[in-house]
């Protein structure tokens, strides 16, 4: 228990490390300017693009499967069939078990339903959680372009940047539970940009596409990243599941200028609480659940500080 | 993080949950008014095979379209949001694509993983017959009689989305007049009774004196639907207690309205 209790919030509590001399910042090491220091990962793009061919890769296998009648990978991202194997969404199930203990329900959670909803729990810890995201969900693929609108809308002044607390995405995750408990029915599903995207690019689209371009012009016009940072619950089910993995972002103190850019391209600054200056309490730490293993921090890092990484792998194997 | 900067962050915290609350209040509202409002079977979605009381299946069913890309003639569409709550779930438009009865298992509801469209009705009915059938040779099949083929007829008899309604006003035989033309104008996946394999409607020229195509592609055939004779040279076709509602006789038939279309069953 100790050890979770420490993997989850032990590295905030410790006392932070002495911030690092001037002498001991990576270009002073080597003698270059931070200019020039600065400027090595400068257009470097190789995680997200691996990322964006991957995403793509697996929307495209849903629409071929179906229309040349592969059965490859069938269903939508709602609940799936990976060569006869089911997936389910997590929260969609986690759904459908708060319905079954008040309605009459427990046949329907049939043997396919339990295999993917665990099968889907174990690959994602495994991978990291919230990497479904990054890697997967075809709204954060719209969303990541909408924000480079963002970022250029306030970079001309047009509009003023907006933020707001973080832990909100509980209390809708907390809500919609209620909601399904409520009436009965999967209300978020209805709402779910994921899945309404997912079904608009296998089966067609439909009118349920307004509301996500909604969604996507105020999270270009007004908040930053508004439905993935602040609402989606499919998200916080997957942080949930994420914040024990052995997969994530390693940080490695002795590597950081501590420029920072990492923080203004990451979806979940917080994440990255231990690239400020003084701020780090190890001289290695990991990403939460929070993170989506997206990458973007790893190709902007001009110190190669940030790496994928298994959690606490130089504890289990050395250095 | 000094004492200020905590009280802030609680501010902030319950301002954005206020938000979050109303939100998700309104949103719970609009789910509670559209519930009353829209009635599924009064607004005629066909559910497929198997599906569960509508109640139920509002919450049962995941939307994920499994039902959808296992059926062979393609014949389950996903509601869109004009359905209200019954968005993204599965229906047939039997006006475009019936369910033609040519599959080999029910797989719609076979695949569903959460049982909105329950097989177990299904699987319970194939099993009963072929048990039957195996008394009913000692355990010692003839090499004609195909167990496979005994079992998914079973199956499908259980199966119920509804029941075909003729009004005669519009039906071509009741005016005593026949049709000459493609079995549909656009095209569609059929099996022929009797047939093995799945045609295109749309290649199929048919030619009758007295209109009879819902009868004649009827695959249950004469349990389902028979010609009755009103009057000289007049006919109309009598839906029998074997209609199950698969759709096909609304699918052929050459009116535009269609003279016979299939009205949900009362899930």
């Amino acid at each position: 228990m100790a050890y979770l209790y420490d993997l989850l919030h032990g590295d905030k509590r410790r006392k932070p490390l002495p911030p690092k001399k001037k002498e001991e910042l990576p270009f002073m090491r080597e003698g270059i300017s931070y200019k020039e220091w600065h400027d090595r990962a400068k257009g470097r793009h190789t995680w997200r693009n691996r990322r964006w061919m991957f995403l793509i890769f697996i929307n495209i296998l849903f629409v071929i499967s179906f229309t040349f009648d592969l059965g490859i990978l069938e269903g939508s991202l709602s609940g799936s069939r990976l060569l006869g194997l089911y997936l389910m969404d997590p929260f969609n199930s986690l759904q459908e078990l708060t319905i079954a203990g008040t309605h009459n329900y427990i046949p329907h959670l049939t043997t396919n339903f339990w295999t993917g909803f665990l099968t889907i729990l174990v690959f994602y810890w495994i991978v990291g959680g919230r990497a479904f995201c990054s890697w997967v969900c075809p709204y954060h693929f719209f969303a990541e372009l909408g924000e480079k609108v963002h970022d250029y809308w306030i970079k001309k002044r047009k509009i003023k940047e907006k933020t707001y607390d973080i832990t909100v995405k509980y209390v809708f995750w907390i809500g919609f539970i209620l909601l399904a408990l409520l009436t009965g029915e999967l209300v978020f599903e209805n709402l779910n940009p994921v899945g309404i995207l997912s079904r608009a690019i296998i089966y067609g689209p439909g009118l349920a596409l307004l509301w996500v371009i909604l969604l996507l012009s105020y999270e270009v016009f007004g908040v930053k990243r508004f439905w993935c940072r602040y609402v989606c619950p499919i998200g916080v089910t997957y942080s949930f599941v994420g914040d024990l993995s052995p997969i994530n972002i390693k940080f490695e103190l002795d590597k950081c200028g501590h420029c920072r850019d990492c923080q203004d391209v990451c979806l979940v600054p917080h994440e990255l609480w231990f690239v400020k200056r003084g701020a780090a309490t190890r001289e290695v730490h990991y990403t939460g659940g929070d993170c989506t293993k997206c990458g973007l921090c790893i190709d902007v890092c001009p110190g190669n500080a940030l790496s994928y990484g298994i959690r606490d792998s130089d504890k289990i194997f050395g250095k | 993080m000094g004492k200020n900067d905590a009280k802030l962050n609680r501010r902030q915290f319950l301002k954005a949950s206020a938000a979050a609350v109303v939100s998700l209040a309104a949103v719970g509202s609009v789910a509670y008014w559209l519930k009353d409002k829209s009635d599924m079977r009064s607004r005629g979605l066909l559910r497929p095979p198997g599906a569960i009381n509508e109640d139920e299946f509002l919450f049962a069913c995941i939307k994920c379209g499994l039902c959808v890309q296992i059926c062979p003639v393609r014949a389950i569409k996903l509601a869109d949001w004009d359905a209200g709550l019954s968005y993204g779930t599965p229906y047939i438009d039997a006006d475009v694509q019936a369910c033609d009865f040519s599959c080999d298992s029910i797989q719609c509801a076979e695949t569903c993983p959460t049982a909105a469209l329950n097989f177990q009705v299904f699987k319970k009915a194939g099993e009963e017959a072929v048990t039957e059938l195996y008394a009913k040779y000692n355990n010692k099949l003839p090499a004609d009689v195909n167990p496979f083929k005994v079992q998914i007829h079973a199956m499908k008899r259980v199966y119920h989305l509804g029941i075909a309604k003729v009004d005669p006003e519009k039906c071509l035989a009741y005016h005593g007049k026949g049709y000459e033309g493609p079995l549909t104008k656009h095209r569609a996946k059929l099996r022929p009774p009797g047939k093995d394999e799945r045609v295109h409607t749309d290649e199929i020229h048919v030619k009758r004196e007295m209109c009879d195509l819902c009868a004649v592609y009827c695959p249950l055939g004469e349990d389902a639907i028979v010609m009755e004779k009103t009057g000289e040279g007049r006919m109309l076709p009598k839906i029998l207690e074997g209609c199950v509602g698969c759709g096909v006789c609304e699918m052929v038939c050459p009116t535009e309205p269609k003279a016979i279309v299939i009205e949900p069953a009362e899930l």
